[in-house]
């Protein structure tokens, strides 16, 4: 029960006023970048990172705990009120849910997402609590080659899994990767593709990078082809009562547990995150209905907005399993998450439980109050968030421009900053107009220092012996988990553009 | 901010700076999903390009100097692995896209899939950006971001530009004094601002 006491510690902690400020902030911000389109997590804590300049690491990792969890209840506002089809197929909540809306019953489809997002992300948190200290445990044993091993899993999954193209998203991997390569070598201190500019001996700053790409070139792209006119939000009826009705109650609650059930283990293990769980959890909810309940998935069915956001969620948490313990991040925001660590010089990893036991235990506490937080600050002031959603579109991507400007500036107050970030951001632009993956440039990039140095401390431990690689239990079960998640993985993609398609040509019917 | 979505549109204002960023000048009106998938070259450019960097990557990794001592993998070794990669994935592009697979572009809520790439709208975007990296060393920082978001705001459509430009200038002031002032990031507040005690650290 030591974890226990840990954790009330953390409670502790995080219970002081200054610090519940603090997860507010984090959960109002994360919220709202989740409603606004355009913006995602990720790049609202690149944007924040600043922060850590001026904030102690404790507030700090509060925020973007809040910012995390927020941006993930923040979404599902979006794809059900905001009446654009096109893109149902990527985002399940958003064929169930538009339906819902535009039937009248967006009240409840919200809620049901609130509530399960709720519900699901408390149980993950509390698998979170459990299963984090055992990994930790069991990581410490793992040598330098298990590391590498378990950074080509990572590579290998986020480069083939994120994004609709397997050569597309190694190609965005690969040049992640020789983004991080800029820099001076870390074991040696040989410049390496510096091009003799004296800024870049430090490397290039993945602030700049993911700003450039989330943000800039996010704008760049919406810019050339904006959506003119007003923002059509559907309306929402206004009241308690009309929230959920007893039916629905009873419809939600089963595809939230199993929503928890799915998400949590689907975001452990890099397997693309958050959205292999939603689908396989939509999936599931299908299967599951009955032969009446099913003819409704397509044109609105309360189950198929439960389950996917309780995955959702209980994915985002599990996902801090491995960030937290191995150091391994398997999305573009645990990237950045891992990068605001740095800044504090802290290294998550196996030994993150024991030399920064307080900070873990009181990141994992403010999800336990950011989750309350959410649930309370989503459903009443929902009124509040249509509002934010209805934002013209060009104060928002103006606004995204400026911020990111800002943020790339703030680093270190050089214009050539700005300049850099333009050019990420044209390159991003080009990425997205051409279906190549953004998030594995991000990982790639953080996580390709690391992997080279436990590959060349690898090597330089068994004296050039390459078959110290893999001759170690864990790393061969690893390379061998590669091939089956890959072929896993490419599966249920194929039969989650088969479920789309079906869904936009039922979508066509309609009309 | 506030929202306006009430408001009509207004006609555009004569004698307005940059207010040519309406539909794209030139194309006939076809829409882009009616026609039969074009070839877009730009694809093609972006794959080769990848491959090209590789080929630097392989190149330039040749020539980074290796500390004597070390036995084991030296600063090359992972270079090579990476340019390696840049030039497969490069090559795979190159041959998906001769052989008439091409990419899906991203979809976004506020993405019309239905209209064709306006490229005027983007050059602009990028110049405000750059003329906001050009003043803010002149100007001091919140009139530059004022710039910036007005220059985007009105680029992107907002009518009247009096009202962008009014509410850049709130937001870059609002912004100077909260993070220059309130959490001590040392934002150049200009020479208009200088020596105003409450936006600075």
């Amino acid at each position: 029960m030591d974890n226990f006491s840990a954790l009330l510690d953390g409670f502790a902690t995080v219970l002081h006023p200054t610090y519940l400020l603090w997860a507010l902030f984090g959960v109002f911000i994360g919220t709202a970048v989740g409603v606004l389109p355009g913006i995602g997590p990720a790049m609202a804590i690149a944007l924040l990172l600043p922060l850590t300049y001026s904030l102690e690491p404790t507030a700090a990792i509060i925020v973007f705990a809040g910012i995390y969890y927020g941006g993930m209840y923040g979404g599902s506002t979006t794809s059900i009120l905001l009446n654009t089809p096109g893109e149902s197929a990527s985002i399940v909540t958003a064929i169930e849910g538009n339906k819902m809306a535009r039937a009248g019953r967006g009240a409840a489809a919200l809620a049901t997402a609130a509530i399960g997002s709720f519900v699901a992300g408390s149980i993950a948190t509390v698998a979170l609590t459990f299963l984090a200290p055992v990994v930790a445990r069991w990581a410490v044993q793992l040598g330098e080659p298990d590391y590498f091993a378990l950074m080509v899993v990572a590579f290998v999954t986020v480069g083939a899994l994120l994004g609709s193209s397997v050569p597309r998203g190694l190609a965005a991997l690969s040049l992640g990767l020789f983004l991080g390569l800029v820099g001076t070598d870390t074991l040696t201190g040989q410049q390496r593709f510096t091009f003799g500019v004296l800024n870049l001996a430090d490397g290039i700053d993945v602030v700049i990078v993911a700003v450039g790409l989330f943000a800039v070139g996010e704008a760049l792209y919406v810019g050339s082809r904006m959506r003119h006119g007003p923002v059509k939000v559907i309306p929402v009826e206004k009241g308690w009562r009309t929230w959920m009705k007893r039916d629905d109650w009873r419809r939600s609650w089963k595809p939230w547990l199993r929503g928890a059930a799915i998400g949590f283990p689907v975001g452990t293990i890099p397997a693309g995150g958050a959205d292999v769980a939603t689908f396989l959890s939509y999936a599931s909810e299908r299967r599951l209905a009955g032969r009446e309940r099913r003819k409704e998935f397509g044109k609105g069915a309360i189950e198929g907005v439960a389950g996917p956001e309780a995955a959702n969620n209980a994915a985002a948490s599990g996902v801090l399993v491995p960030l937290l313990t191995l150091g391994l991040p398997t999305t573009a925001t645990a990237a950045i998450i891992i990068v605001a660590f740095q800044s504090y010089g802290i290294q998550p990893g196996p030994l993150l439980l024991q030399s920064e036991s307080a900070l873990v235990w009181a990141l994992i506490a403010s999800l336990y109050i950011g989750n309350v937080m959410l649930v309370v600050l989503n459903l009443p002031l929902v009124g509040m968030w249509v509002r934010v959603l209805r934002i013209p579109r060009h104060y928002l991507y103006a606004g995204i421009l400026m911020f990111g400007a800002l943020g790339s500036y703030a680093l270190n107050f050089s214009p050539v900053d700005v300049l850099l970030l333009v050019l990420i951001g044209l390159v991003g632009f080009f990425m997205r107009r051409y279906g190549y993956p953004v998030a594995p440039l991000v990982v790639g990039m953080i996580l390709g220092p690391m992997a080279e140095d436990r590959l060349r401390r690898s090597l330089a431990i068994s004296q050039g012996d390459l078959s110290y690689l893999v001759t170690s239990p864990f790393a061969a079960t690893a390379y061998v988990a590669i091939a089956v998640l890959l072929a896993v993985g490419l599966w249920l993609r194929r039969r989650e553009q088969a479920t789309g398609v079906a869904v936009t040509a039922g979508d066509g019917d309609d009309r | 901010m506030r929202s306006d979505n009430g408001a009509p549109e207004a006609p555009t204002t004569p004698g307005q700076p940059t207010a040519e960023a309406g539909p794209p000048p030139s194309d006939a009106p076809v829409r882009a999903h009616d026609e039969p998938p074009r070839r877009r070259w730009g694809e093609l450019v972006l794959a080769a390009a990848t491959a090209a960097l590789g080929v630097y990557v392989l190149v330039a990794a040749g020539s980074i100097t290796v500390p004597g001592s070390t036995n084991t993998l030296g600063p090359r070794a992972f270079p090579y692995l990476v340019g390696g990669m840049l030039v497969a994935a490069g090559v795979v592009l190159v041959v998906l896209f001769l052989t008439g697979r091409a990419g899906e572009e991203e979809g976004g809520e506020d993405v019309d899939p239905t209209v064709r790439t306006d490229w005027l709208t983007v050059v602009l975007l990028v110049v405000a950006l750059v003329v906001h990296v050009f003043v803010i060393n002149v100007i001091g920082w919140p009139f530059a971001a004022a710039v910036l978001f007005a220059g985007a705001a009105v680029i992107l459509g907002a009518r009247p530009w009096w009202r962008a430009a009014l509410i850049g200038l709130v937001l870059g002031l609002v912004i100077q004094v909260i993070f220059g002032g309130l959490l001590g990031l040392s934002l150049p507040a200009g020479p208009l601002l200088e020596g105003v005690p409450f936006l600075r650290g």
